[in-house]
Order: C-alpha cells, then sequence, then structure tokens
C-alpha cells in the first residue's frame, strides 16, 4: 500500500483565509511515507490550521490536499484515512479509558472480539494495561496524553496528527514522552505530522522539519540543516541561539564579504540571494562556533573571521561557559566554550579578546526578511 | 499584656460577635419572611378546623376531602397531564433550538433567532397570555380538547393550553441547555468525527450523552414552570377547564378553606421535589465538568 514513491500527505499551494485574516498562505508540502514530519513555528503562525485542514476540519480557501495521493476534496474528518492526537487529548468525558480506545473501531463496525483484542494490545503498547475501566479525569495528564495516542492509533491510519501533544505536560514528564512517542512512531511506522511550537522539541523528534510563520512555510529540511542552513533572518532566529551582527554587504557572490559597523571586514559562507553590495545586512553566527583568544594568541590569515571585543559577563553553565563580549559599534555577542579545558582559558571580565570563528559558519541575511 | 491592649482585644471579641449575631439573626429574618406563610400553610392544612387562624389539632381529613373532591382530582391529572405533554414536546425544541443557536452561529439572522427565543422570559405572562388567546381565536384553533381517560377520570384538555405551555417552556429549556452547551468542549464532537463518527453517531455518542445533564434539567424547570402556571392556562382554556391553581383560584373566591390549604401544601410537595430533582442535575453538570478538564 505504501508506495514510497508517492507521499502519504501532499499540500498543494494551500491557502485557508477566515474572513480576513490569511492564517495558512500558499503552502505546499509533501510527505513521504513513515516520516516523522514537524510544523514548527511560534503561536499564530498557522500549523494548527493546516492540520486541521489535512484533518478535515477545515476545508482549503484555494489549493489541495492528498492524502497517499488522492484529492480529499470536501471530503469530511470521518472519510479520512487519518487519525488526531488533540491538544487538549479530547478524551470523551463519559467513557472509560477502554470505550474511548475502541470507538474508532466500534464506529467502523469491527467485531467485539477483534476490539477487545486491539484494545488491550494498544494499552499495552502505551503502557497502561489494568487502566481499562478508569475514566479520562482520573488519569495524570501523562497518561491521558496516551490513552489519546492509543486511541488514535488502534485505528491503524496512513498518517497520525498530533496538535502540540505534550504541550500541556511539565518538563520532565515532556522529555519522557518525546522518547516514548519516537519510540512507537519508530515500532509502528506511521507517518506523524507533529505540530510544535518547541523548537527543540522539533529538532529532537523529526525526521524533517517546516518552519512556518504568519502561515507561509519558511523552510524545510532535516534538523540538521535548518539548524545549521538557515535561508532566512527567522529561521535562524527561531531555531537555536545565533548571534546577530548589523552589517553592510561589501560583495556577493561566490565570496561573500561584509563590514562591520565597528569596521571589521567579514567573510561569509551564505548570502540570502536576493542581497547585493551596498545593501544594509545581518551577519547571523552560532554562539558554539566561535572561539575566545587573547590579542597575542589569535591565529592570523586563514578561513576564519576575527573581532575584536570586551568580555562583560562570564556565565557559568556547568557544562560550558558562556561569555558576553561587547564589540566596538553597540553590539554583543554570546560565546559558548566548553569547560575543563585548563585556567588559562578562562576569560576574566573586562579583558580584552579576539573572536574568532569560521567564516563558512557566518550566514547573511537581509534585514527585513 | 497591657490593660488598653486586653480593651482593644475585648472590643474587637465584641464587635465580631455583634457582626455575627446580627449575620444570623438577618438570615433567620430573611427566610422568615419567605417561608413563613409556607410553613403556617402546611400546618393549617392539618388543622382540625373550618377555622384558618385557630389550631385545634391535628388530622387528615382535609386532604381525605380533596381525594374525594371530583374536581379537584380532576384539575389535578389536568395539571400533570399538561405538564407531562408541554415538558416532552418543549424539550425536544428547546433542545434544538439550543443546538442550532450555541453550534450553528454563523446563520443569517441569529441575533433575532436569540431574541425571539427569549422573548417568552421576559415578557409579561399577561401579555403572553393575551397574545396567545388571540393566536387561537385568530388561526381557527380555537378551544378544542384531546380527550383522555387517567386513573378513571375522563379529561378534555384543550390543545391551546398546551401549545400555550410548550411555548413559554422552549424558552425555559433552550436557555438552561445552551448553558451546558457552552461548557461543553466542542473538540470532543471533533474528536468523534475524527474516529469515524458521522455527525449523526456523534450526536447520539458523544454530544447529548453529555449535555443530558443539561436536557434533564431543562425538563425538569419546565415541568414545574407549567405545574405551576397559572395566568397562561387561565386565558388560553376557555370554559370549564382547570389546572390545580386555576381551580385553586376558583376556590379561593368562595373563601379560603383548609382545603385549599390541603391542595396548596401537596402543590408545594410536588414542586419542591422537582426543584430538589433538577438541583441534582444541575450537580451532575458540575461533576462532568470537572472531569472535561
Ligand atoms: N476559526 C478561526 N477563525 C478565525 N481565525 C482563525 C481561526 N482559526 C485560526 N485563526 C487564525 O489563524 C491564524 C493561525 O492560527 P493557528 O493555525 O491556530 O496557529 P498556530 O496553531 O500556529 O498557533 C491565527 O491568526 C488565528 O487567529
Ligand atoms: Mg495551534
Amino acid at each position: 500500500m505504501s508506495d514510497a514513491s508517492v507521499p502519504a500527505v501532499e499540500l498543494r499551494d494551500v491557502v485557508k483565509r477566515f474572513d480576513d485574516v490569511v492564517a495558512v498562505d500558499h503552502v505546499s508540502l509533501q510527505i513521504a511515507p513513515g516520516e516523522f514530519f514537524a510544523l514548527l513555528g511560534p503561536s499564530g503562525s498557522g500549523k494548527t490550521t493546516t492540520l486541521r485542514m489535512i484533518g478535515g476540519f477545515e476545508l482549503p480557501t484555494e489549493g489541495e490536499v492528498l492524502i497517499e495521493g488522492e484529492p480529499q476534496g470536501y471530503k469530511p474528518p470521518y472519510q479520512r484515512p487519518v487519525n488526531t492526537v488533540f491538544q487538549n487529548y479530547a478524551l470523551f468525558p463519559h467513557m472509560t479509558v477502554a470505550q474511548n480506545i475502541a470507538f474508532g473501531l466500534e464506529m467502523r463496525g469491527v467485531p467485539k472480539d477483534e476490539i477487545r483484542r486491539r484494545v488491550g494490545e494498544m494499552l499495552n503498547l502505551v503502557r497502561l494495561s489494568g487502566y481499562e475501566k478508569r475514566r479520562p479525569h482520573q488519569l495524570s495528564g501523562g497518561e491521558q496524553q496516551r490513552v489519546a495516542l492509543a486511541r488514535a492509533l488502534i485505528n491503524q491510519p496512513k498518517v497520525l496528527l498530533l496538535d502540540e501533544p505534550l504541550g500541556a505536560l511539565d518538563l520532565k514528564l515532556r522529555k519522557a514522552m518525546q522518547l516514548e512517542l519516537k519510540a512507537i512512531q519508530e515500532q509502528v511506522g506511521i507517518t506523524f505530522v507533529y505540530v510544535t511550537h518547541d523548537q527543540e522539541e522539533a529538532i529532537t523528534m523529526a525526521d524533517r522539519i517546516a518552519v512556518m510563520n504568519h502561515g507561509r512555510v519558511l523552510q524545510v529540511g532535516p534538523p540538521p540543516e535548518v539548524y545549521e542552513q538557515p535561508r532566512t533572518l527567522f529561521v535562524a532566529d527561531f531555531i537555536g541561539e545565533t548571534n546577530f551582527i548589523p552589517v553592510e554587504v561589501l560583495r556577493v557572490g561566490s565570496t561573500v564579504e561584509v563590514l562591520t559597523a565597528g569596521g571589521a571586514r567579514l567573510q561569509a559562507g551564505w548570502a540570502e540571494p536576493s542581497l547585493n553590495a551596498g545593501a544594509p545586512a545581518v551577519a547571523a553566527v552560532r554562539p558554539e562556533r566561535m572561539w575566545l583568544h587573547r590579542p597575542n594568541t589569535a591565529p592570523e590569515g586563514g578561513p576564519w573571521n576575527r573581532v575584536e571585543g570586551i568580555v562583560r559577563h562570564v556565565i557559568y553553565h556547568g557544562l560550558d561557559i558562556r561569555y558576553e563580549i561587547h564589540l566596538a559599534g553597540e553590539c554583543s555577542l554570546h560565546v559558548r566554550l566548553p569547560v575543563g579545558r585548563g585556567d588559562a582559558d578562562v576569560f576574566q571580565r573586562g579583558e580584552h579578546v579576539i573572536v574568532v570563528w569560521p567564516s563558512e559558519a557566518t550566514r547573511v541575511f537581509r534585514r527585513d526578511s | 499584656m497591657t490593660a488598653s491592649a486586653a480593651k482593644v482585644a475585648r472590643q474587637h471579641r465584641t464587635r465580631h460577635w455583634l457582626r455575627r449575631g446580627l449575620f444570623v439573626a438577618y438570615g433567620f429574618l430573611g427566610y422568615a419572611f419567605f417561608y413563613l406563610p409556607i410553613v403556617i400553610l402546611v400546618i393549617f392544612s392539618f388543622n382540625d378546623s373550618r377555622s384558618v387562624s385557630k389550631w385545634s389539632g391535628f388530622t387528615l381529613r382535609w386532604y381525605e376531602a380533596m381525594l374525594q373532591d371530583h374536581q379537584i382530582m380532576v384539575a389535578l391529572w389536568n395539571s400533570v397531564f399538561v405538564a407531562v405533554v408541554s415538558t416532552l414536546i418543549a424539550t425536544v425544541l428547546g433542545t434544538l433550538a439550543a443546538l442550532a443557536l450555541e453550534r450553528y452561529r454563523r446563520f443569517p439572522a441569529r441575533l433575532f433567532a436569540d431574541i425571539t427565543l427569549y422573548l417568552p422570559i421576559i415578557i409579561p405572562d399577561i401579555a403572553m397570555a393575551i397574545m396567545l388567546l388571540a393566536f387561537f381565536k385568530l388561526s381557527g384553533i380555537g378551544f378544542q380538547t384531546w380527550k383522555v381517560s387517567i386513573a378513571g377520570l375522563r379529561l378534555a384538555v384543550p390543545y391551546s393550553v398546551i401549545i400555550g405551555h410548550v411555548a413559554f417552556n422552549i424558552s425555559f429549556v433552550a436557555v438552561v441547555v445552551r448553558a451546558r452547551l457552552a461548557q461543553m468542549d466542542r473538540t470532543l464532537d471533533e474528536a468523534a468525527q475524527d474516529l469515524y463518527a458521522t455527525p449523526w453517531r456523534t450526536f447520539w455518542r458523544v454530544t447529548l450523552p453529555l449535555m443530558m445533564p443539561g436536557v434533564l434539567g431543562g425538563a425538569l424547570l419546565a415541568f414545574t414552570l407549567s405545574l405551576d402556571d397559572f395566568v397562561i392556562t387561565f386565558f388560553t382554556s376557555g370554559a370549564g377547564f382547570n389546572t390545580l391553581p386555576v381551580r385553586v383560584f376558583g376556590m379561593i373566591r368562595k373563601g379560603v378553606t383548609p382545603k385549599i390549604n390541603a391542595v396548596s401544601s401537596l402543590m408545594l410537595g410536588f414542586s419542591l421535589l422537582l426543584v430538589t430533582l433538577a438541583l441534582l442535575a444541575a450537580r451532575g453538570n458540575e461533576d462532568r465538568k470537572i472531569q472535561m478538564f
């Protein structure tokens, strides 16, 4: 059934408007069978609306939703081969755990014996055996979450839609459930479309991430690619920690060169294609790519960028030490250095330092993007 | 402890008890104001004398007299019949109206539908009664009766009375059911549809069971209001039809007797029972709410 060449879910130029609000703006996506696909973006970026259009709870204003190559058109939710884990779980309060989980099979007329057997299997899978007779309000948040998952998975959908399924759990439980969800997904092999506003969650769980903002998909790719090669300022800012240095573009093309407000020339590995020489821009560098040197030990030449600065703050974080470095021109950088390289490498507040990083780790963006 | 501190403490204590005492006294007065007449009425329904002001011993003879009074018994069963039938109809229609207004928020003239639905609650009974009367006259429905036998009694209940009761009860049922629907989580319906339930099955398996406390509460309220109604029944029944309140009104014009006290106590007991049930249904509401979140 799962022909690898046919996407499990495809969105073709989908637009959704609510009156004058454009919730989803010309989104096209292809999600492969068995993929763990994350829709990542801040609140209000259109993630839920996108998910609801796949589930059939909203119909696109324009464009098309296909599931396993089949256009869904006006199909209502109960005719689509997908199931949903809702943000607040939406467990039926008047039914027991077993009745909740059995609901989908019952609606499809599966024989009673088979339902009983499969409910048992599901309870096993989510480690809730013995909870059959409980009511949802007698369960903890994590347990409710697992019932919601079992209730959806028992139907063996082609695609499982999850809307911030861990959002209501506390941090520790959320971490544990991330691993558990990922393990379950690998075990059942069902395509997951997973909505979250937590970039860390998306990075650790997903095979691919689509970053959304203002209803648009800005970038799609595997987590390392999205993290290391953000293509817009928004993506660079939203995912992980980033240093931004205001610059002016000197040269674009095969090599990119920019000038900081403090007068330093920087080489960059990549610049947004629409940038031209003379344009105001922002150079972005991840803090963990940077190193600090004392002025006399800094490397000369080579594929490195260097700027001078003064240590403003030193914050000890256990695994690493974070420095805030003040640069000329009212700009500061955050640098993360691993702990344990000897006392000589610990810098003091007020010390004069050179910040060094590989030029290929520098990406230049338009200021307005 | 210094003398002045002791004095301040004493003052505080005095003020505390004064406040408490006043509060309790006020509560008692309030209750007395509302319920003393009722208590007196109930007590004097057991008074072994025609006098309604002097106690002369306990008796059940007024209740016996009531049971033997053919007209009272007919009125009683008329009341029950009208209440049952109008409650059933009003509960179905009121629930549907509540669903339409609460669930399908976007339809033309929704505000108009809202207002017309609440109108019967707001306008005075007498105005509604006269409008209904005019309606039955003009529409030709008139005062035709529905003939039934219950408990060995032949009843002739005007359709107009039943329609009148339905007309005001729809509003009350709709208000109660809407309150319930408003606090229900709509994603539950979506979850059911996500799990392959058609809208029809979603309604029976999820929506209705969850809104049931509201429906029951609305029905009990409608039943109570129907039993208690005087004005609308009086105006829409034509000649010779009595419900219990209308009958009591007829009797009272010939003077208050302990038999009226007995009938009134009976009605009171009925209403009390229904209100208790309605409150219990509402309590069910609360429990469900906790379950839902
Ligand atoms: N039913 C609706 N009616 C009107 N506006 C809506 C509706 N649903 C979502 N929106 C709007 O669409 C935008 C995207 O919402 P949503 O998809 O819920 O974002 P997210 O899930 O990323 O937080 C928001 O501006 C939101 O206010
Ligand atoms: Mg959302």
